[in-house]
């Protein structure tokens, strides 16, 4: 570690040496394309890059983009169906996304007021997990839903949000990625969890310097 | 005014009692109403007739309330024509017709009823109101959840419940309920033993207990009140010293001096030297003794309360300060001043072990309650911790302790108790590692500790002793005088039926006893030949009272017809049980 302090600048005229093959470049766009199920746009780009991609890969992603779409909008059974077409007992190994997937129906019905139906679901599909006390503390959070009128101004409103829908979906994008043994992270997203790790550990060597913690938004703006 | 209702409006009343008074037998309250005097005659109906008529001597008991727990006791004891009868007789109605209602309805099931008549019962708080309709809708509820009615169950929690509901804990909790976590399907079956509403009755007595007691007469109201009067005559009694629970409504309970133990029964001349400290054990059978004469005693307290010498504790080669009874008085530690602590068996009188620390003395001895560790204070102010096999495993360094000292622990094994300055008392919590401490204004000679660990009585150089109370706040409770201290240390002891009293010996030769409530002395019992150091009252037997002195010996106190049984008894054996001592009779 030199001591000089170009070596803390952000842009020192070290970086220049570093020599950055493209093709590895074009690897991570892709990869960043594939796991979120840019399909066009992985088609077009493999296109103009030249890179060959196998068509099964492309199937893949296809597959993969309707099952997130039915979960966001909150067609969470048929996403359950498609899941189990495509990756076969993914579901039965991941207790806790089977779980999180068959609470999204729940909440489907009790915003669209379907209470009784609702309750109906929570007994024959949600009860069984409560043999098991993890699940238990989830399933009372779920069930006191119902007893409002306005479930959005109960304690619980996180449960019916987006952010709570786009999680599961992550979650279950991770667990099939896994099973297919692709990478679950995208190199995109390492790459940049690690600048901001060695930008905080060197900002813990050298805390005089008072460099700002790495922020991408930051990064990009220059 | 047989037959009229105390809520009809005033003037409707005062109409049917002109009506009524002009042929009425029994006269009421006039003997000739006249016209004139009309409006006299509504004022004094109006007096009467009120809800604040009063009766008693000191005018403070409102008849209305009274009546209506004496009918409250009525249908409590099961009487219920009497109950009705009196109700009817009186006029008065143990509850308002609303009340009665409301109880029907609460007992018929009848949910939206109940929660309805609930607002015209005139209870004045909202929170009230709520806590009530809340504990009615949950009934609905859990009876509907018992009968399998889901869906009605969430329609009641949803529309009827949710609305009422602060707090979202008793909404999740209820929620949950609405499906069944255990196994199958059919676990909701219909068996008895798995229903989780409560019985209606019971409902019924919760809203009882929420509903202030002007709507509805609390239970056991009458006798309540009677356990009032009885705990004050109990406590107002000075000399109250048996262990009768017995007590009499029909007079008020006031003992006599006769229940304080008063004369010597038994001079016991085992010591060869002063005695310094003695002890009754917990179960009261024994009683160990320490001397000047480097010895202990072991005494057994026989069934008619006669003492003899059990075992004799030699080993100590210096004066033995006090003695310690394990809490099943199966052991006894001694301890020779600043010298070692000794642990004895009690049936055999052995010695187990002799614990000491190189370079100091010990100067006072405990068990811990559950008997798996021994402490002692050490003459260098620390205090230690033995366990039974003799090895040190706690030392608690620093001015914790004094050369001559006392030690008490509570009976729970967290509290240790110990003089830590001249002025002042520590006490250690053992597990918190905190400490509490109580100062006086003048030199401590010696404490001890009450049996329920919430007081501690302190025996101070300037002659008074000290109550205190130390459970959570520490303040002084009362005072103690009239015995003499001047030179040597002295101790005193909670005795006597529920530790009511308090004794002390004195440097006059006498042991003083004091009413430990008002203070008052209540009675100082000459006999010794010497400053009495020690009094140990007997803890199962609250007429026997043992003193050590310095003139050597032990006496043991008890109660005059005691005395006098004695004196019988030992006449009869001189007599060779003669006609005589039998036509004596008996006092």
């Amino acid at each position: 570690m030199t001591s000089s302090p170009s070596a803390m600048d952000v842009d020192p005229p070290n970086y220049d040496h570093v020599t950055i093959n493209d093709s590895d470049v074009h690897s991570i766009v892709l990869s960043y394309l594939v796991h979120n199920c840019y399909r066009e746009t992985v088609e077009s780009f493999a296109a103009s890059t030249g890179m060959n991609q196998p068509a099964d890969y492309l199937d893949g992603i296809e597959k993969r983009k309707k099952i997130f779409e039915c979960a966001l909008e909150g067609n969470a059974l048929k996403a359950i169906d498609l899941t189990e077409q495509l990756a076969p007992d993914l579901l039965e190994s991941n207790k806790d996304l089977h779980f999180d997937l068959l609470s999204l129906h729940f909440v489907e019905l009790v915003c669209s007021r379907k209470c009784n139906e609702a309750l109906e679901f929570a007994q024959t599909k949600l009860t069984p997990f409560g043999k098991m006390q993890k699940y238990v503390e989830k399933l009372e959070d779920f069930m006191a839903l119902l007893a409002y009128e306005e479930p959005e101004k109960s304690p619980m409103f996180h449960l019916l949000s987006l952010e709570h829908r786009q999680q599961v979906v992550d979650s279950l994008n991770q667990a099939i990625l896994a099973q297919a043994k692709l990478p679950s992270h995208t190199p995109m997203e390492r790459l940049i969890q690690q600048t901001a790790v060695v930008r905080q550990l060197l900002n813990q060597d050298h805390a005089k310097d008072g460099h700002p913690p790495f922020a991408l938004k930051d990064f990009l703006n220059g | 005014m047989g037959g009229v209702e105390d809520d009809e409006p005033a003037s409707k009343r005062v109409k049917l009692a002109c009506g009524e008074l002009k042929g009425n037998p029994n006269g009421s309250l006039l003997s000739e109403p006249s016209v004139g005097s009309s409006r006299d005659l509504m004022a004094r109906l109006l007096q009467s007739e009120d809800d604040e008529e009063v009766i008693g001597s000191k005018g403070v008991i409102k008849k209305v309330e009274f009546v209506q727990i004496i009918v409250k006791a009525l249908y409590s004891l099961g009487y219920k024509k009497s109950g009705a009868h009196l109700e009817e007789e009186s006029g008065i109605p143990l509850h308002s017709s609303a009340v009665n209602m409301f109880m029907n309805q609460i007992l018929d099931g009848n949910w939206g009823g109940s929660v309805v008549t609930l607002r015209s019962i005139g209870l004045k708080d909202e929170s009230t109101i709520k806590s009530a309709s809340f504990l009615i809708l949950e009934q609905k509820f859990f009876e509907l959840l018992d009968a399998e009615k889901v869906m009605d169950a969430l329609k009641t929690l949803r529309t009827e419940i949710a609305p009422l509901c602060a707090s979202s804990n008793q909404l999740r909790e209820l929620s949950s309920n609405l499906v069944s976590l255990s196994q199958g399907p059919s676990a909701g079956s219909s068996n008895q033993a798995n229903l989780r509403a409560k019985s209606r009755p019971k409902l019924l007595q919760e809203l009882q207990e929420l509903l202030p007691p002007t709507v509805m007469v609390p239970e056991r109201r009458l006798e309540q009140l009677v356990e009032q009067a009885l705990t004050l005559q109990r406590d107002a009694c000075v000399f109250h010293n048996s262990l009768d629970r017995e007590m009499s409504l029909y007079t008020d309970h006031k003992c006599g001096r006769d229940q304080i133990p008063s004369k010597t029964l038994q001079i016991l001349e085992a010591h060869s030297d002063e005695v310094w400290f003695l002890k009754f054990s917990h179960n009261g059978k024994y009683l160990a003794s320490s001397s000047n004469d480097r010895s202990a005693i072991i005494w057994e307290v026989s069934a008619n309360g006669e003492v003899s010498l059990k075992h004799k504790l030699s080993g100590h080669h210096k004066p033995v300060s006090s003695v310690s009874w394990s809490s099943d008085d199966h052991k006894l530690l001694t301890c020779g001043v600043e010298e070692s602590v000794r642990c004895w068996d009690v049936a055999s009188g052995e010695c187990l072990h002799v614990y000491e620390k190189a370079g100091v003395g010990l100067v006072s001895c405990g068990w811990s309650p559950d008997g798996k560790w021994i402490f002692s204070g050490v003459n260098d102010r620390s205090i230690s911790v033995w366990g039974l096999d003799g090895k040190e495993i706690e030392c608690w360094k620093g001015q914790r302790t004094l050369r001559i000292s006392d030690l008490e622990i509570t009976s729970d094994g967290k509290e240790i108790m110990s003089i830590s300055k001249e002025t002042a008392i520590l006490i250690l919590d053992r597990e918190a590692k905190s400490e509490r401490v109580i100062e006086e204004d003048q030199t401590i000679t010696s404490f001890s500790l009450s049996r329920d660990n919430r007081y501690l009585l302190v025996n101070l150089v300037g002659q008074e002793i000290h109550l205190w109370n130390i459970d959570g706040d520490i303040n002084l409770v009362a005072k103690y005088k009239g015995h003499k201290r001047t030179r040597f240390v002295i101790k005193s002891c909670f005795g006597g039926s529920e530790q009511a009293f308090i004794a002390s010996g004195s440097e006059d030769s006498q042991v003083y006893i004091w009413h430990r409530g008002s203070g008052e002395l209540i009675g100082t019992l000459p006999g010794h030949s010497g400053s009495v150091n020690c009094v140990s009252w007997n803890p199962v037997n609250p007429h026997m009272l043992a003193s050590a002195s310095d003139d050597g010996t032990i006496r043991i106190w008890g109660l005059n017809s005691h005395l006098q049984q004695q004196k019988k008894q030992q006449q009869v054996h001189s007599n060779g049980g003669s006609i005589a001592a039998a036509c004596n009779g008996r006092t």
